[in-house]
């Protein structure tokens, strides 16, 4: 169970969460050029991942804000979730320094105590693989296990180079690595929250380069998630991903080629799940709005069919009997708004009228949408004194720590 | 079939040719086939065999091995010939490079260019990194991979040691990129850093980054670090780069 400021999110069961891409140096940006990430970019993100409700979480590094010097990076990318979403977020792991400021911050914002008894966050801890844990990871493990907050730990699967050249073998593989990642931090904080997790992407023996919505990738996805299951493990995998560089064809069908197998795996917690473009390196801001909105209708799907208003809806079948319509009915009426998932990025309309509107791609209509829901954003209300406390904290740690990689 | 011979049918007689009943013309051909198809013992016998026949070791490196590994490198640019199979015959490379080099050294022949490549400090993903090693190697080039998670006083020291022409330096992390920067100015305050060629690489860099942290050129690929250091090595006087471009020069005039 992960805490918001005012609710929760369980990870766990039959319950589906999804958080938007995470860790993309490069950002396609509004005018559609890929440049390397801000720390602006990174606040619009956040705010667009707050107000979409497919997003259970706000997420982490939607995109590097490469403009802050990198010692300091960590302490504006927790403020930056902390301060725009209210949504469950993720904190640093790239050292135990980090880790320890991620949860002082989550512990200024959400108050101290109320982190003793909530998970509010979650962080990626990686398995280099293959076979191989890291001192870095696995301190920053630490600090999250140590403070009830929850860890996702998850080999990083290039299959076919750092895995052998089979889907089967490469799960067992990744499951050796992520059980092998488990039980350390059970052995060293039994009962800590804690995922098991897998990124999985093939590697294309042409250039090397991360391939997704391939196959084999499904199959294995298929497969974790019934080793899942038979541990009783909570389980993340990776979904919107794509190699295309643009908000295109290719970004859409091995997006939803990736996204489908997961929904049927039945994943708990779908990490880059908005966003992701080129592999991972470049975070959209199109490309987020669009797999919002597909995310949306998975969720729908996920929910499987419906029968609450079977009877009902029978009932309208007999009272308009055969020819006319139904658009009129009573039930129509009552149920049409819910019934059929209405797309709003989706141009269905006629040709004309799409013409008349300026003929806008779909890339167009979500970068739109994206500057729209910016416009309109409202701030989730921090306290005013928990605010001034992050920002004394940061000034603090910042007077502290270097100005630059040393 | 994909990264098959090109002159395929080579390969049913492979098994009973005698590379040593061939003439220099033809079993130049057959060592360029056998680089293609990865073929290590047979492209350390063909060495031999044209050492043996009195060729000069800078004769064998250029029109034997050189060759053949650029037919390779524009296949594998083409998406004939796929990354294990690149780096088979970079090792059948590597097996005919192990007999030369100290023949080129006593000869005094130029040289291919030497190596120093790590993955920077905090960082220890280094598949890419050793792709590229092992790319360069195949293109002739020797190799020191001092690993990863290294510190600039370990890159110097690397240098020095082994009398390196090219640094390169490689990372996976936005948060380790801009260590990239403290090696580069560490080798300009000591006064080294145009004795060499800076060559960066890694998934989230891009050339703007390189030239902001001083490097001489970015490599996307492991194919185009390849391509970057040979034209490199080209403008670098005593390499076997620099001879042939001048040795071209020479006969188009």
């Amino acid at each position: 169970m992960a805490a918001t400021r005012n609710g929760a999110v369980l990870v766990g069961g039959d319950s589906m969460t999804f958080a938007p891409t995470y860790g993309s140096p490069f950002v396609l940006d509004f005018e559609n050029k890929r440049r390397y990430g801000t720390i602006e970019d990174l606040n619009q993100f956040h705010k667009l991942a707050y107000m979409q409700k497919s997003m259970h979480f706000t997420g982490g590094i939607i995109c590097e804000p490469v403009d802050v010097p990198v010692p300091k990076r960590h302490l504006h990318i927790a403020y930056s979730l902390l301060k725009w979403s209210d949504k469950p977020l993720m904190g640093a792991t790239t050292s135990r320094e980090r880790a320890e400021d991620s949860v002082a911050m989550a512990q200024l914002a959400f108050g101290e105590e109320f982190i003793r008894d909530h998970t509010v966050m979650t962080s990626i801890i990686n398995c280099n693989s293959p076979l191989v844990w890291d001192s870095t990871m696995l301190d920053a493990l630490k600090v999250y296990s140590e403070n009830n907050q929850s860890v996702i730990v998850s080999p990083f699967v290039l299959a076919g180079a750092n895995t052998p050249a089979s889907s089967t073998a490469s799960v067992a593989q990744l499951n050796a690595e992520a059980l092998a990642g488990i039980a350390f931090g059970q052995a060293w904080h039994a009962g800590a929250p804690t995922i098991y997790g897998q990124f999985l992407v093939a590697v294309s023996m042409k250039s090397g380069a991360p391939m997704a919505g391939t196959p084999e990738l499904g199959l294995m996805n298929l497969m974790v998630g019934q080793l899942a299951r038979r541990y009783g493990l909570p389980w993340r995998s990776s979904g919107m991903l794509s190699g295309s560089k643009l908000t295109d064809a290719q970004a859409a069908y091995e997006s939803m080629a990736n996204m489908f197998p997961i929904m049927f795996a039945r994943s708990n917690l779908i990490m880059h799940a908005a966003g992701w473009l080129e592999g991972g390196l470049t975070a959209g801001f199109a490309k987020f709005m669009l797999d919002c909105e597909q995310v949306e209708m998975l969720y729908r799907f996920a929910q499987g069919p419906q029968f609450g208003d079977f009877d009902a809806a029978m009932d309208a079948v007999r009272a308009v009997g055969p020819g006319s319509h139904y658009l009129g009915t009573p039930h129509t009426q009552e149920h049409f708004q819910t019934a059929f998932f209405l797309p709003d990025l989706a141009d269905n309309g006629t040709y004309e009228q799409w013409l008349a509107e300026g003929a806008k791609d779909s890339n167009q209509r979500a970068l739109e949408a994206a500057r729209k829901a910016l416009d309109e954003y409202e701030e989730p209300k921090l306290d005013e004194g928990r605010n001034e406390a992050l920002l004394d904290y940061m000034a603090k740690r910042e007077a502290e720590l270097p100005d630059d990689v040393t | 079939m994909p990264g098959g011979s090109r002159q395929g049918d080579s390969i049913m007689a492979d098994d009973d040719l005698d590379l040593s009943t061939l003439p220099d013309d033809e079993l130049v051909a057959q060592m360029h086939d056998d680089l293609y198809d990865g073929l290590k013992e047979e492209i350390e016998e063909g060495v031999n065999l044209l050492l043996g026949r009195g060729w000069t070791p800078y004769k064998v490196l250029t029109e034997a091995l050189v060759e053949g590994m650029r037919i390779v490198g524009i296949d594998f640019r083409d998406g004939i010939l796929f990354v294990p199979e690149v780096l088979m015959a970079a090792n059948a490379m590597k097996g005919g490079m192990y007999i030369l080099r100290p023949l080129l050294a006593e000869t005094g022949a130029e040289k291919m260019g030497t190596v120093v490549i790590g993955t920077v400090k905090g960082d220890i993903h280094d598949i890419g990194k050793n792709l590229v090693g092992m790319m360069l190697e195949g293109a002739g080039f020797e190799v020191f991979d001092i690993g990863i998670n290294t510190p600039v006083e370990e890159y110097l020291e690397a240098l020095e040691k082994h009398d390196a022409d090219i640094l390169g330096m490689s990372a996976l992390l936005t948060t380790t990129m801009p260590y990239m920067k403290v090696v580069v100015d560490k080798m300009k305050e000591k006064g080294i850093r145009n004795d060499y060629i800076v060559l960066v690489g890694g998934a989230p860099l891009n050339e703007e980054f390189a030239n902001s942290v001083g490097a001489d050129a970015y490599c996307r690929d492991a194919a185009v670090a390849v391509e970057t250091a040979k034209q490199m090595m080209a403008s670098r006087q005593g390499s076997v780069a620099a001879r042939m471009k001048a040795d071209a020069a020479a006969a188009g005039a």
